[in-house]
């Protein structure tokens, strides 16, 4: 046994590195202070605000940077750069008065020209922003996006240094939400020329007006810091010294993570939420989406067209849908919908918009009904039978609910045959682009706290209506809501919640389930602003409790 | 022998055009755009912007300008990430697999090759039968199931070892181990392998009879012959592990380059798909040249000559 010994030997170096190296580990970079550590899914794609697409862009980006406005609590529009505001009669012309010695971070005045530029740069072709369209309905916006007209005429004007004037083509209720939103955020043109093509590729290659400082981030790395910024006008306010991110894709590890006390939140996965539930640092975060069947009724198969024009099929479909077992099926990461508006999304004067005039129709589950109005839809359209096939991703999420949907229609409705079709997210979109499906499970995130976000999408010119559903008087308590009671917050929403009912009526759409997630949160962590649609996280008045 | 070089550069060149040709039309057959708001934009603002990007051109100008761009160096700038050359996102990420994976390969190489020696040694006995369930079982064993452990127990039970992330030697210590068990595995059922082999042959036989020690027929002898076989195995293995491995990155954390490679396919992140494939590929294609070059080293029975002993 001479040779054995070799092994042994390579077993004892091995070991004794790991020992030691085991022992210089502790190193739990915790400064003094108040600081938070937090968990993020993935890296930090970019700062350019004017080309800014994702979610985590936009949460860093108000945090670092600021407008006219925040977004605070409940999506309630706080004061930002703005201190005073004019609306004309009309609400067509916006005056502000931008607050008095507000600095960037490399010391310079934040000017009403700052605005202007930044406006003019994210619509110019030349920048193609993704989220340029965000900024229809402002004075020549859509003719500049397209090359029509050159950047000047946008209907953005600075008076002096402090007053900025916005023009718009027509009034826009929840303007002033919008400006809470990154794209409209000013930028320094000294900082844009001067940094060239790196601007917004690294925290150095950036300058900030906000809450925060972006600090350690190199463009594709996986942390980043945001630091308290001394230049802020409301610095007294933010009490946190510091925001840890870090990029964990896996939420095991960061849950790992979060129970080793590096981190102060952690996303939690369907078992560990179930597993979770009951304690006490337990979080569940409303999502801004609903997953929605969309019925096409434009087929090139003219039975197909037939079956999903037909009211009594897509209704029968959408009642054959227990929408709480599936959202069961689905856990943490759905529950049961209220309707095409996202539960506590947006709300007036304090009120839910789903609680107005709840929504019963177009969500309910009733087997003896769907299977009545199936065979009479049946009857109508001349078949004894249907096939049709159900579109979604295929993401093992996706496949699931693919899956209990097909054994929830088939079981509940005769001569129903169901097949599924899981296809790669970009796949899905081209063939609802195309029509190229009968049924497909579309989601559709808000983009900022109003409910026209979420119903616009089934107007019956608009892209995204992919079944091609068209209703007149939908049509019209939209437009409505936009023209005449534009200026009227009270009619408008009533406008929009007879929109939806009629959309769920004529069950132009099946909302299936909301989005939501499951954290677990140290319950140290207070005043975090969380909100579902826009950016996540506000973190001006947030600190953690000693 | 220069000649001989000359033609396989000549070759390899040819195998990464039609690496670049084939992986670039392919990619154009994958159905959605580059963009990350595909889903929010109407069809006119995509045509807009692909106009932008110059990506309503007709395929045949986009391929012919990539191709350009590519011998200057230029893969263009990044999808996913605004502003962002693919060359720096590429070289701030590669770092990290690379390490990884050398360290991976060494570990897995040198407990590889002592388990394999041990097992021929012994072969036939208990010993050698449990290093072959063990090799089996480190074969069969997915790394992430291996990582996940080793993250739970390891690190986060015992506390011995972080948990993740990527600041030093130590946070090395977990995902080197997970990713190298596999390659551990398969060099020692190599090694054991090549060494029974060499083990029974004539000339060992000779130096045991002249009395030689056991140790010294092995490590002068045995071991040198029976590794030639693992020089083709270990270069295009460690080109794979270097470039990345996905699951492992992501369970531990690691700012490396196979999650982005993945991530540009889902989300057609042309410029990057194109960059990391032809990364791996160059990799490949030098690893396996310079392969045949120290075969031809080591083994004085494969000739270099071109041509002519095939």
């Amino acid at each position: 046994m001479k040779l054995g010994k070799y092994a042994k030997l390579g077993a004892v170096v091995a070991l004794s590195s790991l020992v030691l190296t085991a022992c210089g580990s502790k190193d739990n970079d915790k400064t003094a202070g108040n600081v938070v550590n937090w968990d993020e899914s993935g890296e930090l794609p970019g700062m350019d605000l004017s080309k800014a697409t994702d979610q985590i862009s936009f949460t860093m980006l108000g945090n670092t940077m600021e407008g006219l406005y925040r977004i605070g609590k409940d999506s309630k529009v706080e004061p930002g750069l703005a201190k005073k505001t004019e609306v004309s009669k009309d609400g067509k012309v916006y005056t502000f008065t931008l607050r008095k010695g507000t600095k960037w971070s490399n010391g310079d005045k934040v000017t009403a020209q700052d605005f202007v530029y930044s406006w003019r740069r994210t619509v110019d072709p030349k920048t193609a922003s993704q989220y340029a369209y965000f900024f229809n309905g402002i004075k020549n916006a859509d003719k500049i996006i397209e090359g029509k007209l050159p950047v000047d005429q946008l209907g953005i004007k600075a008076d002096g240094e402090d007053k900025l004037v916005v023009t718009l083509e027509r009034p826009i209720p929840y303007f002033k939400l919008l400006m809470g939103f990154p794209v409209f955020f000013p930028q320094s043109k000294a900082a844009v020329d001067k940094f060239g093509d790196k601007y917004g590729t690294a925290s150095k290659y950036m300058v900030y007006n906000g809450p925060f400082k972006l600090e350690g981030w190199t463009g594709t790395n996986l942390s980043w810091k945001l630091q308290k910024n001394d230049k802020y006008w409301d610095k007294k306010a933010v009490k946190l010294d510091a925001v840890n991110y870090k990029v964990n894709k896996s939420s095991t590890t960061a849950y790992n993570q979060y129970k080793s006390g590096e981190l102060d939140a952690s996303p939690l996965s369907n078992e560990q939420a179930k597993q979770l539930k009951n304690q006490k640092d337990f979080v569940e975060r409303e999502g801004a989406a609903v997953a929605y069947l969309q019925f096409n009724q434009d087929s090139k198969d003219a039975t197909m067209k037939a079956a999903m024009s037909n009211k009594k099929i897509r209704q029968a479909i959408s009642m054959s849908i227990n929408r709480k077992s599936l959202s069961k099926v689905i856990g943490s990461g759905a529950r049961v919908p209220k309707g095409m508006v996202p539960d506590k999304l947006a709300n007036l004067n304090g009120k839910d918009f789903v609680e107005m005039d709840p929504v019963v129709n177009g969500i309910k589950h009733d087997d003896k009904e769907a299977k009545k109005l199936w065979s009479e839809g049946l009857k109508e359209i001349g078949q004894k039978e249907l096939t049709f096939s159900i579109l979604g991703d295929d993401t093992d999420g996706s496949k699931k609910i693919t899956e209990t949907l097909q054994s929830q229609i088939e079981s509940t409705l005769p001569g129903a045959h169901v097949t599924v079709q899981n296809v790669p997210f970009k796949t899905r979109l081209q063939r609802c682009d195309t029509g190229n499906f009968d049924t497909v499970i579309s989601i559709w995130g808000a983009d900022y706290a109003d409910p026209i976000s979420c119903l616009e999408i089934m107007e019956s010119t608009n892209g995204q209506n992919a079944g091609h559903w068209a209703n007149s008087e939908f049509d019209k308590y939209i437009n409505l809501s936009r023209t005449v009671d534009a200026n009227n917050p009270t009619k408008r929403w009533d406008d929009l919640v007879k929109a939806q009912k009629v959309l769920l009526d004529d069950q132009g759409v099946a909302p299936i389930y909301q989005q939501a997630s499951a954290w677990v949160v140290n319950p140290k962590v207070k005043d975090l602003v969380y909100n579902a649609a826009g950016l996540n996280y506000n973190w001006k008045n947030a600190y953690i409790e000693k | 022998m220069r000649k001989y070089l000359l033609k396989r550069i000549f070759y390899m060149i040819l195998t990464l055009f039609l690496v670049a040709t084939l992986t670039f039309f392919l990619m154009k057959l994958m159905p959605g755009t580059p963009f990350t708001n595909q889903q929010k934009m109407t069809a006119e603002q995509i045509q807009i912007v692909n106009e932008q990007y110059g990506l309503n051109k007709p395929i045949w100008q986009q391929y012919l300008l990539y191709l350009a761009g590519m011998v200057h160096g230029d893969f263009g700038t990044s999808f996913q990430f605004s502003n962002q050359p693919v060359s720096y996102l590429i070289a701030s990420r590669i770092g990290a697999s690379a390490q990884l994976g050398v360290q991976a390969m060494i570990f897995g190489v040198f407990f590889g090759i002592i388990i394999g020696s041990v097992a021929a040694i012994n072969r036939n006995t208990w010993i050698d039968t449990t290093a072959t369930v063990l090799s089996i079982i480190g074969k069969s064993v997915p790394n992430f199931v291996l990582a996940v452990l080793l993250q739970y127990y390891i690190a986060l039970k015992l506390g011995w070892l972080p948990v993740a992330d990527w600041n030093g030697f130590v946070y090395t210590i977990l995902p080197t181990i997970a990713l190298g068990v596999g390659p551990l595995a398969e060099t020692s059922r190599f090694v054991r392998t090549g060494m029974v082999d060499v083990l029974n042959s004539d000339y060992i036989e000779l130096a045991r009879a002249k009395g030689l020690s056991k140790f010294g027929i092995v490590y002068h002898h045995a071991l040198r012959n029976s590794l030639i076989p693992l020089v083709t195995l270990i270069g295009p293995y460690t080109v794979a592990l270097m470039t990345g491995s996905m699951v492992i990155e992501n369970i531990f954390s690691i700012p490396g380059i196979g999650e982005q490679f993945v991530k540009s396919i889902t989300t057609n992140d042309y410029p990057t798909i194109m960059g990391v494939t032809m990364l791996f590929s160059t990799g490949l294609v030098l690893v396996i040249l310079l392969t045949d070059i120290i075969y031809g080293i080591i083994d004085p029975r494969i000739r270099l000559t071109g041509g002519s002993g095939e």
